[in-house]
């Protein structure tokens, strides 16, 4: 029977109107998605398109798609065949224009998803990706279900509807009105119950009933306070609940107690005494990403010196060895402007850093800043002591300590 | 009994109605232009009036005070005439009511382009403004409460109690939140510091978005959504209980704005659980709008007017249930400093105060030119433009502030940030561009809706004074049992002492402790008042806006903490009048900013910020290198601070100009010997080092490099030094 039906309320152009948003779509994400994939080539990133899990998983969203387009022209059909004017032409171009709006929305997720690719993950997937997929999927068995009930909804009532004729037909009894769940959920009254509860009241014409609060209403207003009650004994006056400090100082005991069982893990114990240049090509080109993205700004994109100094001739203001190298840029020198980025890099970030630094000693980029503190060679006495006093800046009333 | 007969006052409803949609389409052109500044930092111009810093206050007083404020105006005067069957309590008054808004509007939108400016959000109006506001709202109250007086209907109905309640609610707040001290003509600082000035700015902020965005609203609401249905309201008794549920428990909501800051906790969970219990009481308004509709949905049909008036209240259904939520901490954690907030104000913004204008609007512009509408066409695809605009604007504001938020904590294995803070910012520009197409749909619709409302009005004829008769209200006392609430509407002295005793309980618990009990702000030694340069310098920070976009405050996670430094406490900010919290990061945090980059990278970064971050998104600041650091003033502002409470040593106002001069010759020496300045200065008209001591610029890198050093822990230095 359903079947039935499905067949007549079948229209290719409706389909066509439910299809075309969806490809439009994924042609963005597609696009989007391949830029990617040639720009990091070489990383050889896990993207969507490589994997057997969003593989399957984009199957699902397509399949879910056509059922979602099966089951809307179906509900357009049949609202069309009871004469009701849904105006979907109207609501399709609304949904296109939206989504086509809305695409440089999706091109930056695919550009949050991709950018993300390196660490936690799921079934290979970033979790972005991944919890991204989950929820199209979430969304989609939401509107099929939907859809489903609307379905049921319009056959059933189709159902009554020939019930009614032939019982009017037969007999011709009135029948009586039904409320809703809708109706009962409120508490409403029917509408001819409305004259006795019409307080009399004629405010410019504006009358007012005596409806009771519906009760949903009110017991959700008493949860909430009683919700507000405990939350703030526990928070306020048990402290059973952590204060903001406390928080603060968990997250970062328990962050502290992961960072460490990686770092042992990964074999990333490295200081400033037991550092060593290191020559590998990953390691240089590991240590030329984070220079590009954080050193740049002020040494300039290769090494020459901007508002830091030159980096690559022979002059250092704090010792050219790879240890001091190292140990500028993990403690920094705030007084010259030179922060610390022990928080912001790991160790053998830092190792790799300092290793890419000293590979491009002699390097002699254009534009390079004139030289600034002492000549250091290779293998030389200790290091090097800051002769450039000039630009410190001393704050007058900065707390002295 | 004796028929009165009398006019209703048309006249001034037009006026207000002319200003809300001319004031409009005037906030909702700003807010477009600074939407693509967001993505074209080259739109702020290079000039100084244009940039986000300024006009994003001109953006928000245009919109809160300018257009909802207008529409909320032509609402009452329409209404409140015809509620209690009487004409406007004095002509004189509804116009000297008028033109002294339309003046404060323009007076703020000229002092905002110039750049005075209190620093503290939605009260950013100079001193002499707050006062003429006050004025004028005591014009506005005279003439409402003379109105309500000589009424001749006996009982108040719904939508005047919600009249009473703004208007006594706005007028403390605005009283109190605007305690400042002037030392010049336009300028002040704030009475309040540190935690408390923010404590009072948030309890303002939220209640300017209570009692100026929501009540009236929903007086308005009580008022034209009947009428326009023609069908009765609902549930009386939801009306009274969501009314005083509602302005009492909304005060409280204000540290909703400052968790996991340095306001003490318990003033954070106070304005935790409160946001929570607020969620019934708005959603009885919510309730008693669309239930009223009950029988009449075939009329939303067809009714362009009823349209607009759904899509509003389900707007405030939605953004009153959001609120709540964010206001939870651990979403909070999330939701804070993103653009969600964005969304969120916005769906508000442009669902319930817009939509309610619109429909007002049209509604109003028939009945008073006594025709019918234009094109009841074109107000429908009116309502569909802004519908889909409202849904443009907020999606993409969600998706940013989720991805963002989501950016900003993430961390590697190793225990680094994942992401910088300028990678955060240059992922989410797709959204930026997405909103501005939203916004600028919604304003296109708005032109819509003013070529259909000159149309209607060019084919209507005006009705100055529309005559009405009623019979004169009963001077006998009323009979025997009468229902409690029943009393107070016959008593509208009653009414508004009762409503200001329910709002002022929540302020007063939460404003008293913090001022009066030391252990709420723990003192810090090291915590010193700022140099004369440095004063400068903050005052140019809240000149242009900087505030805006960044904020200085460290929460207590452990992402920011990393980011930014030690999480902020509250008695670093003691000296700081006004605070500078700020409560949106488009940019970075700039509470520990001091030495974290040097002079000319600053002096670098301000001249243009691309030529440091190619894909910054901040506006550039020439002028900063033109103008002369305005020393004259110093002495003033010393003494200003002096009475402030800031220790400054006695006299000091007289020496303090030595100093100033001092610490700019040193940080010029800094910047003149930095090679990258000096190229700068050689290819860059506008960047004279010759006299840059005497410059903004510098006063501003003072500042800059100042802010929060004062407690920067000293074992760090140590091992650096090692």
């Amino acid at each position: 029977m359903i079947l039935l039906n499905m067949k007549r309320y079948f229209s290719p152009t409706v389909l066509l109107k439910v299809f075309l948003p969806f490809v439009m779509l994924f042609t963005a994400l597609a696009a989007t998605a391949q830029d990617k994939t040639a720009a990091a080539a070489d990383t050889a990133p896990k993207t969507v398109w490589t994997n057997p899990v969003a593989i399957t998983m984009l199957v699902i969203i397509i399949f879910l798609l056509i059922v979602i387009a099966v089951l809307a022209s179906v509900v357009t059909g049949t609202a069309k065949w009871q004469n009701m004017q849904l105006k979907n032409s109207g609501a399709i171009k609304t949904v296109i224009g939206i989504l086509f709006l809305i695409s440089p929305a999706l091109v930056s997720a695919q550009d949050a998803a991709t950018s993300s690719a390196e660490t936690s993950s799921i079934a290979g997937l970033t979790e972005t990706t991944f919890y991204l997929l989950v929820s199209v999927i979430a969304i989609e068995l939401l509107v099929v279900l939907l859809l489903g009930l609307f379905v049921m909804k319009f056959l059933s009532k189709q159902n009554v509807y020939t019930a009614q004729t032939v019982a009017g037909v037969a007999g011709g009894a009135a029948v009586a009105p039904k409320l809703s769940w809708w109706e009962r959920f409120n508490g409403f009254r029917p509408a001819e119950q409305e004259a006795n509860i019409d307080l009399g009241h004629d405010y410019d014409g504006i009358r007012e009933l005596d409806n009771k609060l519906p009760g949903w209403w009110l017991w959700g207003f008493y949860l909430t306070i009683i919700v507000a009650v405990v939350y703030f004994y526990r928070y306020e006056i048990s402290h059973a609940g952590l204060s903001s400090k406390q928080q603060y100082e968990l997250a970062v005991k328990e962050a502290e107690e992961a960072q460490k069982a990686y770092l042992e893990k990964a074999g990333n114990k490295v200081d400033e005494n037991t550092v060593t240049l290191l020559t590998d090509a990953a390691a240089i080109s590991a240590g030329k990403a984070n220079f590009e993205k954080t050193c740049a700004t002020c040494h300039g994109a290769n090494a020459q010196g901007n508002i830091g100094p030159n980096l690559t001739d022979d002059y250092w203001l704090h010792g050219g060895s790879i240890k001091d190298v190292f140990k500028t840029i993990k403690y920094g020198w705030p007084d010259k402007g030179m922060q610390s980025w022990k928080d912001q890099y790991s160790p053998m970030q830092i190792a790799q850093l300092a290793s890419f630094i000293k590979s491009l000693h002699g390097s002699n980029p254009a534009g390079a800043k004139e030289k600034q503190g002492e000549l250091y060679k290779e293998d030389g006495a200790a290091p090097a002591k800051d002769s450039t006093a000039a630009s410190v800046t001393k704050d007058t009333t900065a707390a002295k300590k | 009994m004796q028929l009165e007969k009398f006019h209703y006052d048309n006249k001034i409803v037009k006026y207000f109605g002319y200003a809300t949609a001319i004031w409009g389409l005037v906030g909702m052109t700003v807010g477009l232009w600074v939407a693509i500044q967001f993505y074209l930092p080259v739109v702020s111009l290079n000039f100084p009036g244009t940039t986000f810093g300024r006009l994003r206050p001109i953006h928000t007083n245009a919109v809160i005070f300018a257009f909802v404020g207008n529409c909320m105006f032509t609402g009452i005067y329409y209404s409140l005439q015809r509620l209690t069957k009487a004409r406007m309590f004095n002509d004189k008054l509804s116009w000297i009511h008028f033109w002294g808004w339309q003046l404060i509007i323009v007076l703020a939108a000229v002092t905002l382009f110039f750049g005075f400016t209190t620093g503290k959000e939605y009260a950013e109006l100079e001193w002499p403004i707050d006062i003429l506001i006050t004025l004028i709202w005591v014009v506005f109250g005279i003439n409402m409460f003379g109105t309500i007086l000589k009424r001749r209907e006996k009982h108040l109905y719904v939508a005047i109690w919600f009249y009473i309640a703004t208007w006594i609610t706005v007028a403390m707040l605005h009283i109190v939140n605007s305690f400042e001290l002037p030392f010049s003509w336009i300028k002040s600082y704030s009475w309040y510091a540190g935690v408390q000035d923010a404590l009072v700015q948030w309890w303002y902020g939220h209640n300017a978005v209570a009692f100026f965005l929501t009540t009236p609203i929903l007086g308005l609401m009580y008022y034209f959504m009947p009428k326009a249905a023609n069908r009765p309201v609902y549930s009386y008794r939801l009306s009274i209980i969501h009314f005083w549920a509602l302005i009492f428990i909304y005060i409280w909501a204000g540290p909703h704005h400052l968790l996991y800051t340095a306001l003490p906790d318990w003033a954070q969970s106070l304005g935790m659980v409160f946001s929570v219990m607020l969620i019934a009481p708005s959603w009885g308004g919510m309730l008693n709008g669309l239930f009223t509709l009950r029988g009449a949905w075939d009329k939303v049909r067809e009714e362009p007017v009823l349209k607009f008036f759904v899509v509003a209240v389900t707007c405030y259904g939605m953004s009153t249930f959001e609120g709540p939520m964010m206001s939870i901490k651990s979403v909070n954690a999330i939701a804070h400093f993103t653009d969600w907030i964005i969304g969120h104000v916005h769906i508000g913004g442009l669902g319930w105060n817009g939509f309610m204008a619109f429909g007002m609007l049209y509604y109003l512009v028939p009945k008073l030119w006594n025709t019918e509408l234009y094109s009841k066409k074109l107000a429908t695809n009116h309502f569909w433009l802004g519908t889909i605009g409202i849904i443009m604007y907020a999606i993409p504001m969600y998706w940013a502030g989720f991805a963002q938020a989501d950016m900003w904590k993430q961390f590697t294995e190793e225990g680094q940030l994942k992401f910088t803070f300028l990678e955060t910012v240059t992922n989410i520009v797709p959204m930026y561009i997405t909103r501005s197409i939203g916004g600028l749909l919604y304003l296109t619709g708005a032109v819509m809706m003013s070529y259909n409302l000159v149309k209607t009005i060019k084919k209507g004829s005006f009705i100055g004074d529309e005559e009405a008769e009623a019979a004169p209200l009963e001077k006998k006392a009323s009979h025997g049992k009468e229902y409690w609430h029943s009393v107070i509407e016959r008593k509208p002295v009653l009414m508004l002492v009762l409503s200001l005793v329910v709002v002022a309980i929540g302020g007063l618990i939460e404003i008293v402790p913090t001022f009066l009990v030391k252990s709420n702000i723990p003192t810090i030694a090291s915590v010193k008042p700022y140099t004369p340069l440095e004063l400068q310098g903050r005052d140019i920070y809240v000149r242009e806006g900087c505030y805006v976009c960044h904020s200085q405050m460290v929460r207590p996670f452990r992402d920011e903490v990393v980011r930014y430094g030690e999480y902020s406490k509250a008695g670093e900010f003691v000296y700081d009048h006004p605070f500078q919290w700020g409560s949106k990061r488009t940019g970075p945090d700039l509470a520990r900013e001091g030495g974290k980059n040097p002079d000319a990278w600053h002096f670098m970064h301000m001249w243009d910020p691309r030529q440091v971050q190619e894909k910054s998104i901040m506006p550039r600041y020439p002028w900063l290198f033109k103008n002369d650091i305005n020393t004259a003033i110093t002495p003033a502002k010393i003494r200003a601070m002096q009475t402030l409470g800031v220790p400054y040593a006695k006299g000091y106002d007289q020496i303090a100009n030595d100093d100033l001069q001092k610490q700019a010759k040193m940080i010029a020496e800094t910047l003149k010997k930095d090679d990258k300045v000096k190229q700068l200065a050689a290819v860059s008209e506008g960047v004279d080092l010759q006299n840059i001591e005497n410059k903004e610029i510098v006063a501003l890198i003072s500042y800059l490099q100042r802010i929060g050093k004062d407690i920067k822990s000293a074992p760090k230095t140590e091992t650096a030094i090692k």
